[in-house]
């Protein structure tokens, strides 16, 4: 009999702990007292970025009084996993970082807020904030690019060739110029000239990162424009990746491939080895801080003789399940456009500016290193392009691409070979997803 | 011992009436209690839904939708599923390794040899490091222009690889990590149990005229069996469950998914490709094969039993 009743009393007991851990959501904010509007916001960051928005956040909080938020930080590598648990917890924070690659398949779960109209009371003026940064996080159900707006910038990261000041001055070659890029036959010879394959080479990239400058200002791309069929089968796709592969393999301008991955090119680049190497806004602080001078350049020019490179971003987002809407659209605003909050971030972090015109300012100074900082905002503006999954449902198609590709980059394998290989299997993941 | 088996039999005679004994349950019962509604909680309720996720097409995000055996059939047909499979069974050839080593050190640190503590201090760190920072050390050591293996082998003259970045040499890198992280433990635990043989074996061997290989192989080794049996079994779970090292490793699951695991896998498609449904398949397969593997490892064990009494 007492086993019976234990049984019970047990049983209860489970129920209890587990409707525990579920009811905690909904009431955190009807808790507080009568006046405090709580919210929550997740975002990821390495330690100095999280101190600073920690900062930004309790600021924000001073000027709203009866405002309390609470702020969730991880590591970049736990972010996606911990959102995706507080989704699946019916937990979402208010408001939180959101990657451009998630904006589809958020929205069609019905996880993100519809901000248009918010931000248009709020009286935010999205003609000052980079109009790239805005639309990676319009969505019309179809594309990306237009409709409702799902979230706003936290940044823009325009990834800028940079390069060595002192190695140019050595080898008595003319600077690049900052307006005209090198042509493809341009860099090669240039770069055969840095290169004495001792201690110094013209460059080191990583095909990871890097290749999209080549595939794109070839007049390439991995996805077509509506976003539905893969195109890494096409010549021009083709000739650009051989481009890269020559760079490596035929004119022996980077260090040899199994020293040519990111850590080790990047090390050389730091210690003065390299002529060339990729540098994003992040880059600057680190950068500033080496032996040498160094300034930024635009990407060497493929057939279609413009300049291309990628342009990274993450965006603030608002849960649709946030019970205070307003304050959370309020702070992803101030997050991403209010000006003392921005100048704030750029201060700090060496961003650049969400906001054109304190952009502009914040270029305009070319006395400080890298004096030709208007490349990151020509990025931006004219010849930049989001990475090929950001406006795909997920990234497994585009992965796809990389995963294999060691062999052709080692010489082999033929590219073209490759290519038509892998475009049947990363237009099947993409036509499998969603 | 004596107590416990004396309350069984009251427990079946008659109902216990004494009051110090029936709150003494109840205590006893809130004890028990506790790890009961953990397993519930993390493990049996989260497999369930991890089992019907793995027949539902379910994004991580949004609502399940059953579509019954979809995910197994496309499961069986994915060139991945099979190499992260592969890559986690072949990673284990780390086992025999470890063990042997590790019980060549027991055997070792068991003499009255200097500063055996300190050894035995020493092998143990690795394993109360945590095994994220671990990672990343060995991804340093691991760096093929500086990091600390290659620049011990440049001073015999031996040009080393870049260890993670190849086909070859990623398996053999995460290979002798692993064994170095979990020498330790199997170390102390084949310790104890050598220890714990009584010397009176070796002394009546001694007078049978046995010879030292002989006291090994009939009392030693069998001795400490039941360890090796517990660590076989824990080192083949937590094997099939390698994860963290990878990740942190080989971010992108290593040049041609050749340091892919199937536990890596899962969680990419279920994180980053949100085919959360997809990922739990994998994960019941995975569970699957734990089970089987073990129940033949209990078998084989229950049939060749060394037992002292």
């Amino acid at each position: 009999m007492i086993n019976k009743k234990h049984v019970l009393a047990s049983s209860a007991m489970v129920a209890l702990l587990l409707a525990g851990c579920g009811n905690d959501s909904g009431d955190s904010s009807s808790e507080g007292s009568d006046d405090t509007t709580n919210l929550t916001f997740m975002f990821r960051g390495g330690p100095d970025e999280r101190e600073i928005y920690e900062s930004v956040v309790k600021e924000y909080e001073a000027d709203n009084p009866g405002l309390k938020v609470e702020v969730i930080a991880t590591d970049p590598d736990q972010y996606m996993t911990s959102l995706q648990a507080s989704i699946s917890g019916n937990d979402v924070p208010d408001v939180f970082f959101l990657e451009q690659g998630s904006v589809m398949a958020y929205v069609d779960n019905n996880i993100l807020l519809d901000m248009t109209e918010k931000v248009d009371e709020l009286g935010v003026d999205l003609d000052n904030i980079w109009e790239y940064g805005v639309d990676s996080y319009r969505y019309d159900g179809e594309q990306i690019g237009e409709g409702p707006l799902y979230a706003l910038p936290k940044d823009v990261g325009p990834f800028a060739l940079a390069y060595n000041k002192d190695i140019f001055e050595e080898s008595g070659l003319e600077m690049p110029d900052k307006d005209v890029p090198y042509t493809w036959d341009e860099f090669v010879e240039v770069g055969k000239k840095l290169t004495n394959g001792e201690d110094q080479w013209a460059t080191g990239m990583n095909v990871n990162w890097s290749i999209h400058s080549f595939i794109w200002s070839n007049g390439a791309d991995w996805l077509s424009e509506d976003g539905k069929t893969v195109t890494v089968d096409t010549p021009e796709f083709a000739e650009a990746l051989q481009y890269f592969v020559d760079i490596e393999n035929k004119h022996n301008l980077t260090p040899s491939t199994e020293q040519a991955q990111t850590l080790d090119t990047y090390q050389r680049w730091m210690n003065g080895e390299l002529a060339f190497f990729p540098a994003g806004p992040w880059d600057v602080s680190t950068f500033n801080d080496l032996d040498f001078e160094y300034d930024l350049m635009p990407w060497p020019a493929g057939s279609t003789g413009e300049p291309a490179a990628f342009i990274g971003s993450l965006g603030i987002a608002v849960a649709k399940s946030s019970e205070n809407p307003d304050e959370a659209v309020e702070l992803a605003s101030y997050l991403s456009a209010n000006i003392e909050g921005q100048q704030k971030l750029v201060d700090g972090l060496i961003q650049v500016p969400n906001l054109i015109d304190v952009a502009e300012e914040w270029a305009s100074d070319t006395e400080t290193v890298p004096n030709n900082k208007q490349e990151f905002l020509d990025i931006v503006q004219d010849y930049g392009r989001n990475l090929p999954a950001a406006r795909t449902y997920t990234a497994e198609w585009y992965d796809e691409f990389f995963i294999n590709i060691q062999p052709v980059l080692d010489g082999d394998q033929d590219v073209k070979e490759y290519l038509e290989e892998v475009q049947p299997k990363m237009q099947q993941l993409l036509d499998n997803a969603k | 011992m004596k107590n416990v088996s004396v309350s069984k039999n009251d427990l079946k005679n008659k109902k216990p009436t004494s009051k110090l004994f029936r709150s003494e349950y109840k205590a006893a019962f809130l004890f028990i209690i506790i790890p009961v509604v953990g397993f519930l909680t993390f493990s049996i309720i989260p497999g369930l839904i991890s089992l019907y996720a793995s027949f539902t097409n379910w994004n991580g995000l949004g609502v399940m939708e059953f579509i019954g055996f979809e995910n197994y059939v496309t499961l069986f047909n994915d060139p991945y599923f099979w190499i992260t499979l592969y890559n986690t069974f072949f990673l284990m050839i780390g086992i025999p390794i470890g063990l042997v080593l590790s019980f060549l050190l027991a055997v070792a640190l068991n003499r009255k040899i200097a500063g055996r503590q300190v050894f035995r201090v020493l092998y143990y760190i690795p394993v109360v490091s945590s095994l994220a920072a671990i990672s990343i050390l060995w991804q340093w050591a691991y760096n093929g222009d500086y990091g600390l293996v290659n620049q011990a082998l440049d001073i015999i003259g031996i040009q080393g690889p870049n260890w993670l970045d190849n086909t070859e040499t990623v398996k053999p890198a995460i290979i002798i990590m692993t064994v170095w992280k979990g020498l330790g433990h199997s170390m102390l635990l084949y310790l104890a149990a050598i220890q714990s043989v009584p010397k009176t074996f070796y002394e009546a061997a001694e007078l049978d005229g046995a010879s030292p290989f002989q006291s090994f192989k009939n009392i030693t080794w069998p001795m400490v069996k039941p360890i090796t049996f517990f660590l076989i079994i824990t080192s083949i779970i937590s094997g099939s469950q390698i994860f963290t090292e990878i990740n942190i490793m080989t971010p992108t699951g290593g040049p041609q998914y050749s340091s892919a695991t199937t536990v890596w896998y899962t969680w990419t498609q279920a994180f980053s490709n949100l085919k959360m449904g997809y990922a739990s398949s994998i994960a019941t397969i995975l569970g699957f094969l734990i089970f089987i593997i073990t129940a033949i490892q209990f078998y084989i064990n229950s049939r060749s039993q060394y037992k002292l009494d």
